[in-house]
Order: C-alpha cells, then sequence, then structure tokens
C-alpha cells in the first residue's frame, strides 16, 4: 500500500483543518479556474504524482441530480494535471447498478472529459487485494479493495452535497463506500449494511484514508437522498485536506450538526477534525452561505434547530 | 442467428475473448486481469455456444480453473482467494448443470445454496424491523426468501435469479431436498420485490413510500428466470418495459443482457449488433487496459 496508509491521530493531539468554501452558482461558469485557484490555495504535493478522483456515481441519472456532476469531475481532473500530476484517474463503483457504463452515458461524463478509456476505473470490477481493517469500528477484519485505490498516490473523494436515509448525510467519508468492488460483494454492497453503515464508512475510511474532499454543493439533494431526495441549490463547491472537517462544514452549512451524525462524530475522535474550533474556514463563511437542507423524519434530530 | 450477429461473433467477441484468457485458465473482467469465477463463467458459456470451433485446450484450460477454484465447502468465491463462498455458485452451477462429469461439483455447490439462508427473512430480524424502523420504510413481503450477493445478507433480485436459474437448469436428481421449496419462495420474492410500474431493481420496490425505478440488468436476470414458469401478469409488464426500454439502454453489458432476454421471450427487436458496436463507451468494457 501507498503512503496514505497515515497514522491515526487522535483529536487532541490533532493541529486545526483548513476548509475553503466557495460560491459557485451553477455548472456552467468557469469551474476550472474557480477549482484550481482553490486547489492552489492548500499547496498539495502532487507534482509527478498519479490522482485518483473518486466521484459519487450512484447510479442511471439521466436529469443529473444524484451524481457528483460531470462538470465538476472534468473541472478537478483538468486543475489536478495543471498542478503537475502525472495521471489523473476517475474511478467509482456505483451501488445499485452493475452496468457503471450506463451510468456514464447517463450523466454524459465523456463529453466532458473526452474518450474515458484510458482514464477511467470501474472500482467495482478492477482487480482486487485482500487488506486487513486499520480499526475494528465493524467485525470485518478485513475487505477486498481494488488495486487502482491502493496504488495510486494521492486520492480526493470528489462528493455531492446530499441527505441520506440511513446515514444522515452522505458526503466525503460516506461515498468511499464507492471503492468497495460490487464484484466481491454485491449491487448493493450489502455485505456493509449488515456491518453497520456508520462503522462501515470508519473502517473504509481509516484504511483508505482520502488525501482530499471536494464536495459539490452547487446543486444537492435533500430529503430521501440518495436516490429519491429533492434537488436543492446550495451554490458552493468545498475543499479541504481534512475530510471530516469538510464534512462538517458541509453539514452546517446544510443547517445540520455535524456532532449529531453518527459516524462523523465517530470520525472526529481519530480521523480528523469535527470541532468548529478546529476548522479554519477559508473563502466564503458558513453563515454566508448556509442553506437549510431537509431531512426525513427519521433524522430530525440532525436539524441545527434541536 | 442472424447474419450481422455471427459475423460480430466470429470477427470481434470471440478472437477477443480468446486472447483475453490468461495463463491459469480463466478470465478476468478485463483482457490481462486476474482472473475472476465470474468472468470465466460468462466467457466460457459464450465460447461453449460459439458458431465457430474454439480450441478444446481453451475451453480445458477454463474448467480447470473453475475446478480449482470450488472451495471445499462445494461454493466459489467471488474474489481470488477469498474463503468465502457467494453468488457465483449459481453461475458455475448453472453454467455446468447438463455436464454429468461436473456433477459432484455441481452437486456440492447446490447443496451449498440451499443451506445459504439470508439473514433478513429470520423472524426475529423481522420482528427487529418492525420496532426499529417507521412503518412504510419498505413496503414488501419479509417473510420471503431468495439469495444474496454474500452469504448471511439479505435477499436481492439478481442473486435470487442466478440461483434459480440454476436450480432449474440441473437435472431434478442433482438438486438437494428442499430446494423445491426454496424456489417456490425465491419465485414469490421476485414478483414481490418488482417495481410498481413493472420490471425490477435491484430490490428495494418502494422506500419512505417512493416508487423505485426499474434497471435493465435485474429485469433481464429476474425474466429469464422466470421465464419457464407460469404465465403471470407482473412478468408480462415486465418483458413490455424491456422491450420499451431496449431502444434507449446506453451500456454494452445492459444491451447484450437485453438482448437475450428479449430473445429467449421470442420477442422482436431490433438493430441489437449495429447497436452494441457503436456503444460509444465500449472502450471501457472491452479495451486492453
Amino acid at each position: 500500500m501507498n503512503q496514505r496508509s497515515a497514522q491515526l491521530i487522535p483529536s487532541f493531539q490533532r493541529p486545526a483543518s483548513r476548509v475553503l468554501i466557495r460560491r459557485a452558482l451553477n455548472y456552467q461558469r468557469d469551474l476550472g479556474a474557480i477549482i484550481l485557484e482553490s486547489l492552489g490555495q492548500f499547496q498539495m504535493r502532487v507534482r509527478g504524482k498519479t490522482v485518483l478522483l473518486k466521484p459519487n456515481l450512484v447510479g442511471f441519472d439521466p436529469l443529473g441530480i444524484m451524481n457528483t456532476h460531470p462538470a465538476v469531475i472534468a473541472a478537478t481532473r483538468e486543475s489536478f494535471l495543471r498542478l503537475g500530476a502525472s495521471a489523473v484517474f476517475i474511478g467509482d463503483g456505483p451501488a445499485m447498478d452493475r452496468d457503471t457504463e450506463a451510468i456514464l452515458q447517463s450523466v454524459k461524463l465523456r463529453e466532458f472529459t473526452g474518450p474515458l478509456a484510458s482514464i477511467f476505473r470501474d472500482l467495482n470490477l478492477d482487480d482486487v487485494v485482500r487488506v486487513p481493517l486499520a480499526t475494528r469500528a465493524t467485525q470485518l477484519k478485513e475487505l477486498f479493495l481494488p488495486k487502482t485505490v491502493l496504488g495510486v498516490d494521492f486520492l480526493v473523494s470528489l462528493a455531492k452535497l446530499k441527505t441520506h436515509h440511513w446515514a444522515g448525510v452522505t458526503l466525503s467519508l460516506k461515498n468511499m463506500f464507492g471503492v468497495v468492488p460490487g464484484a466481491c460483494y454485491g449491487w448493493p454492497k450489502n455485505v456493509l449494511h449488515w456491518a453497520g453503515i456508520d462503522n462501515s464508512i470508519l473502517d473504509i475510511n481509516a484504511l483508505v484514508r482520502p488525501d482530499f474532499a471536494i464536495i459539490d454543493g452547487i446543486v444537492g439533494m435533500e430529503g430521501n437522498g440518495p436516490i429519491q431526495g429533492t434537488p436543492k441549490a446550495a451554490g458552493v463547491l468545498i475543499f479541504g485536506d481534512d475530510p471530516v472537517a469538510v464534512d462538517a462544514t458541509a453539514c452546517r452549512l446544510m443547517g445540520l450538526k455535524p456532532e449529531k451524525v453518527t459516524h462523523l462524530a465517530r470520525a472526529g475522535t481519530l480521523l480528523g477534525n469535527l470541532e468548529v474550533t478546529k476548522i479554519h474556514e477559508l473563502g466564503e463563511r458558513v453563515e454566508t452561505v448556509r442553506t437549510p437542507f431537509s431531512v426525513l423524519e427519521e433524522f430530525h434530530q440532525l436539524r441545527e434547530k434541536n | 442467428m442472424r447474419g450481422g450477429q455471427h459475423s460480430f461473433l466470429k470477427e470481434f467477441c470471440i478472437p477477443f475473448l480468446l486472447g483475453a484468457q490468461n495463463s491459469d485458465g480463466g478470465w478476468g473482467f478485463y483482457a490481462q486481469s486476474e482472473s475472476r469465477v465470474e468472468s470465466t463463467c460468462w466467457a466460457l458459456r459464450a465460447l461453449e455456444n460459439a458458431c465457430i470451433p474454439v480450441s478444446m485446450e481453451c475451453l480445458h484450460g477454463a474448467r480447470e480453473y473453475l475446478l480449482k477454484e470450488q472451495l471445499a465447502d462445494g461454493s466459489w468465491p467471488a474474489a481470488p482467494h477469498e474463503r468465502t463462498g457467494g453468488w457465483v455458485t449459481s453461475l458455475v452451477c448453472s453454467l455446468w448443470s447438463q455436464q454429468k462429469e461436473r456433477e459432484n461439483s455441481v452437486r456440492a455447490g447446490l447443496q451449498w445454496l440451499c443451506e445459504d439462508f439470508p439473514r433478513d427473512s429470520r423472524l426475529w430480524r423481522r420482528l427487529l424491523r418492525r420496532v426499529v424502523l417507521s412503518p412504510g420504510v419498505f413496503e414488501q413481503d419479509e417473510s420471503l426468501l431468495g439469495w444474496g450477493w454474500t452469504p448471511g445478507t439479505s435477499s436481492w433480485v439478481e442473486p435470487t435469479s442466478f440461483a434459480l436459474m440454476a436450480l432449474h437448469d440441473c437435472p431434478s436428481g442433482w438438486l438437494p431436498p428442499g430446494s423445491s421449496r426454496r424456489c417456490e419462495l425465491a419465485k414469490r420474492l421476485l414478483y414481490d420485490r418488482m417495481c410498481p410500474q413493472g420490471a425490477w431493481n435491484c430490490g428495494n420496490p418502494k422506500v419512505y413510500g417512493v416508487e423505485g425505478e426499474p434497471l435493465v440488468l435485474p429485469t433481464a436476470w429476474a425474466l429469464l428466470a422466470l421465464r419457464n414458469q407460469p404465465a403471470h401478469e407482473k412478468k408480462s409488464k415486465s418483458l413490455v418495459w424491456l422491450r420499451n426500454t431496449f431502444g434507449s439502454i446506453q451500456g454494452s453489458a445492459s444491451m447484450a443482457i437485453a438482448g437475450i432476454t428479449l430473445e429467449a421471450f421470442a420477442c422482436a427487436y431490433r438493430d441489437f449488433v449495429f447497436r452494441l458496436k457503436k456503444c460509444p463507451m465500449s472502450g471501457i468494457s472491452f479495451a486492453q487496459r
């Protein structure tokens, strides 16, 4: 495994994280300039490195409401190349439909990125390696993971700003469910549900450790997400090198309490910073871009007014 | 077979498969990727039924690979070096259902399948769900039992369809006791998990009161699993959905399986090979990485 298998650091020993919120009102704007300039603020060492962008491609989506928008994926890929990455791959393992090709066609990704054959990796069908889990949040003990994910130098979770009917929210941490290969675990990856969604999120993220997180919140999804919710425009992109801090900030932007989201609260102990005092906000302030998202009644306790 | 199909198979598909076979006899999901039971089953099924002669060495190597991969409990694993069997067991049993010399392997596989019970239909689980989940979260009959992707999880449409096909394809003398009841429950499960508009998705027809959208692959597999069953209004409705959807299918895998399904039901469909060849994303499915 590569250098990403970094140590887990208890929250009290961890320095503050930086999260950048940028306004982007629609997908027609010059996202490339916004994303390149935003990434530049983090002084990432990606020159000469291989990068994998892991978007949220959850299903067949001709209306473009449930998946990370292809314009964001393409602009991010272009930005990492301009920052000197030697190769930037895009990879996902959709959870509900095994025809990844049809999903990619439905979101018209190729129209934004050009030919995909050499740059896209279907993580459901990738060669796999059995990896012992670094943590024991679940009783799984090990997972088969795609060689592509384990082999790249730099992993980016490129999520969508959505609520989720089981996990409360699906942001950069939950997005990493997509690295678990369907060819081993099925469609959906039901073994993770039985192991506990929240705990599976923790074990997966403790193992693959995304180096950077970007959330497409230009148009998100509220209510019965991740598939059947309602589109919700928030007009933002969120960036950060601590996925927990990025997700916590995204929650606050959605009018939700991150410490009430089970997997985020637990992630805050070992995987990143959850507390607002340990997140240094760059760009827009959360207060200025706050866009309350509705949640299912089962998650009413997440709302900030409670 | 239509003329266009024959030449497409002869000039493209079969040479591609022959060139992509690994030295261990199996196939990966891509040329030059590691052999897997699933992809080997599909490739071997295609080559055993090929319209041109295929070398015995190639077929023998693939069969040896599958034999080698069978686990001591009779199942087959979905990943290399995996110690637990899974849904691909159904694929191998179905593939070898008419091969007398594989009887022992298949019997062991079928035995494993019929002893693998999804956990979601257990009584205490159903009671727990009633307590924990609000009414209307799922609107489906939780007492029905099919098969999951991996042991001890929930029933889903595709693995249930694969298991049903395996049990239907094999001679009755090979079937373990209790298999007929499992088949009956599984068929009822498939009809229960159908989307309200007809056809299937992975197996959640309605969640939080919202109707699920059908998908091509689960629909095609479920229809193939039910093809020899008595006529049923829901089956007809699903076939109509697949036929109406066929013209807009965008992925080559979905298109191929949908074409096979429509052919099995003697439904007319057009431009299959032409569209398969033109599939703009075929770089992902067929490219050598």
